[in-house]
């Protein structure tokens, strides 16, 4: 056995992999570049293991570190290589669309970025998932938001990919203007960028003859920015404008990074930042009470607006908006102690990691079938079940996880959250989000009624690729064997120790 | 000149550039705007380091140093930006927002 590697050269291999695959690609002579892709399946997948055997951060104060590694931290690490893996078969599927729509001289010019951008968003979100400073928080979000705003525009033949990257550009960097902004404000008033370092200091200031005894507005002011911020990434109501177009208008395999690899690190960077402030009397139940609000909305809005659609990506960019709603609703139920803190974090670890088998399962399908009939519209999927049993079986697994029909892995998620929030009372919250579910049971059952009762009008088969094949395969299976053994997941999510965080650590300063 | 003067300076700066965001029409000012108010941020990050002196007697160097990592973040978010934009410029012929309607609720 070799000694266990310090987490961060996971990072490390990550960034070069992505390095080494831009520069390797200049000196590509071969037109396909589709062997990036594979490349960089099989060294994420030698990291994702690897990320099993690594030293953890024990005995690091981490008041004094950017960088955390706890089991939350490596959880969401293996979900940010596990969703790149899986978009790069996207991406080799999706190889002759992109040709089609990018200006260039000769075949394959201009198409290796497509491959190598994915592994440095990967990248990034592997640091937002260990990220504990504001400094390495804005940094690494950054690193995932630009190299969203060039993969998203890809397509620049097609005008409607010009205008989702234009549309997430200026959204995006309104988003961040807001972010720098309320860590100014937090900065400025407790002299800290470390969330740990914060957790320590503020109860000092918050009790009598403190900076902030007499009024809370300025911190209160940072916090709020910081969340309308964050807000955004996680594609959240009232900040959702931007989903629904930046969605149809991305390539389908950037869809797909967004809708889950970018929410999943929007989460954990979420759940960090409000650690420091839900313990505190005088700002945490504030702090709950928007995260509430944005919870209701985002479920309210993402799954009635998604019923109208007629878009399968545009539709499945609504259902995105609902399904942070319901992670939020987990969010909204932390309690100031640690156990509902450790409890909460669960039913939004796994939460996400089935939401990650299913979206990425409803895309990988989408890529496939609309690679055939050249359009992503529901009408499209019209009799897949002739055309292809196997593609509609995946996708009928998925759309049933999504709406949450038992013994799927979107099942036992969408129990966990409401658990959750039955602890907290928070029984308007669970209203909304019965009210909502069978919303979403209409919009879901549509595409597989489409699917299995309606004519096809090009009868031809759809061809499928091995790896595509497999990975297809694969995620159903995933999504099964959740739903039957959510045991297996939890066991590993329970012994994440909550012990570490700066909630615990203002609990040993009383 | 007190901290107050500065704090009031950057949000005067950071409400310009959101007022900006959301009024101005054409994507080129927009993206100006954009670049205010992190801006507005760095001006506040500097005075609040200036003001909030260590124990040592020194200026509280995280601010500046964050400074410094949002003004490289901003570049290359106006590299990334003004290519995308002039991307469309050169299929739409365009940088008006009322232009850009494809994609549509």
């Amino acid at each position: 056995m070799p000694a266990p590697l310090s987490p961060i050269t996971l990072e490390v291999i990550v960034l070069s992999l992505g390095i080494f695959l831009l520069l390797a690609e200049s000196f590509s002579r071969s037109e396909d570049k589709s062997w990036m892709a594979r490349l960089s399946i099989v060294v994420l997948g030698v990291v994702f293991a690897w990320s099993f055997h690594t030293s953890g951060n024990a005995g690091i104060d981490l008041s004094k570190a950017f960088y955390s590694a706890d089991e939350t931290a490596l959880f969401f690490k293996r979900l940010a290589l596990l969703t790149t893996m899986i978009v790069q078969v996207m991406a080799i599927e999706y190889g002759g669309v992109l040709a089609r729509f990018i200006p260039s001289s000769k075949t394959g010019a201009g198409t290796g970025e497509f491959y190598a951008l994915p592994v440095l968003t990967c990248a990034g979100l592997m640091f937002m998932a260990s990220a504990v400073d504001f400094l390495l928080i804005f940094v690494s979000l950054e690193l995932v938001t630009i190299s969203f705003y060039i993969l998203v525009a890809y397509m620049r033949k097609q005008s409607t990919s010009l205008e989702a990257g234009v549309k997430y550009l200026i959204l995006g960097a309104l988003s961040t203007g807001f972010l720098v902004y309320g860590i100014t404000w937090i900065f400025g008033l407790t002299g800290e960028t470390n969330l740990f370092r914060i957790a320590q200091v503020l109860p000092g200031m918050l009790a009598e003859g403190g900076r902030l005894h007499d009024s809370q507005t300025p911190l209160l002011f940072g916090i709020i920015l910081v969340l309308v911020s964050l807000g955004f990434k996680i594609a959240a109501a009232p900040f959702q404008i931007w989903v629904p177009d930046v969605y149809q208008g991305a390539p389908t395999p950037i869809t797909a990074f967004l809708s889950v690899g970018s929410k999943a690190a929007g989460f954990i960077v979420l759940i960090r930042v409000i650690q420091p402030f839900i313990g505190l009397p005088e700002i945490g139940p504030k702090v709950m009470g928007a995260l509430a609000v944005l919870a209701g909305l985002s479920l309210l809005y993402g799954n009635l607006a998604a019923m109208p659609q007629d878009n399968l990506k545009r539709m499945l960019a609504y259902s995105s908006i609902g399904h942070a709603g319901y992670l939020l609703v987990a969010v909204a139920s932390t309690g100031p102690s640690l156990s509902t803190l450790g409890q909460s974090n669960v039913a939004v670890s796994f939460y996400l990691a089935g939401y990650l088998l299913m979206t990425l399962l409803s895309f990988l399908v989408m890529t496939v079938v609309a690679n055939h009939s050249r359009g992503d519209d529901i009408i499209h999927f019209n009799g897949l079940a002739k055309r292809s049993p196997f593609l509609a079986f995946g996708m009928l697994i998925s759309m049933l996880s999504l709406a949450g029909i038992p013994f799927t892995a979107g099942f036992y998620g969408k129990f966990l959250v409401f658990a959750a929030a039955v602890r907290e009372h928070h029984f308007v919250l669970i209203g909304i989000g019965v009210v909502t579910v069978a919303a979403g049971f209409y919009y879901y059952l549509r595409v597989i009624s489409a699917m299995y009762w309606q004519e096809p009008t090009d009868e031809t088969p759809v061809t499928i690729r091995p790896l595509t094949r497999f990975t297809i395969g694969a995620l159903i299976l995933g999504i099964i064997f959740f739903g039957i053994f959510p045991a297996t997941i939890l066991e590993m999510l329970n012994s994440a120790p909550v012990q570490n965080t700066p909630i615990a650590l203002q609990t040993s300063l009383k | 000149m007190t901290l107050n003067h500065y704090l009031l300076a950057s949000g005067l700066l950071f409400a310009i550039g959101f007022a900006g965001v959301l009024l101005r029409r054409n994507i080129i000012t927009i993206f100006m705007c954009l670049e205010l108010m992190l801006n507005a941020a760095n001006l506040s990050l500097v005075a609040f380091s200036r003001f909030n002196v260590t124990p040592g007697g020194l200026p509280n160097y995280n601010a500046q140093v964050l400074v410094f990592f949002i003004i490289t973040v901003a570049a290359a978010e106006v590299a990334v930006g003004l290519a995308i934009i002039v991307a469309l410029f050169r299929a739409r012929q365009t940088t008006h927002v009322e232009d850009i309607s494809t994609l549509k609720f």
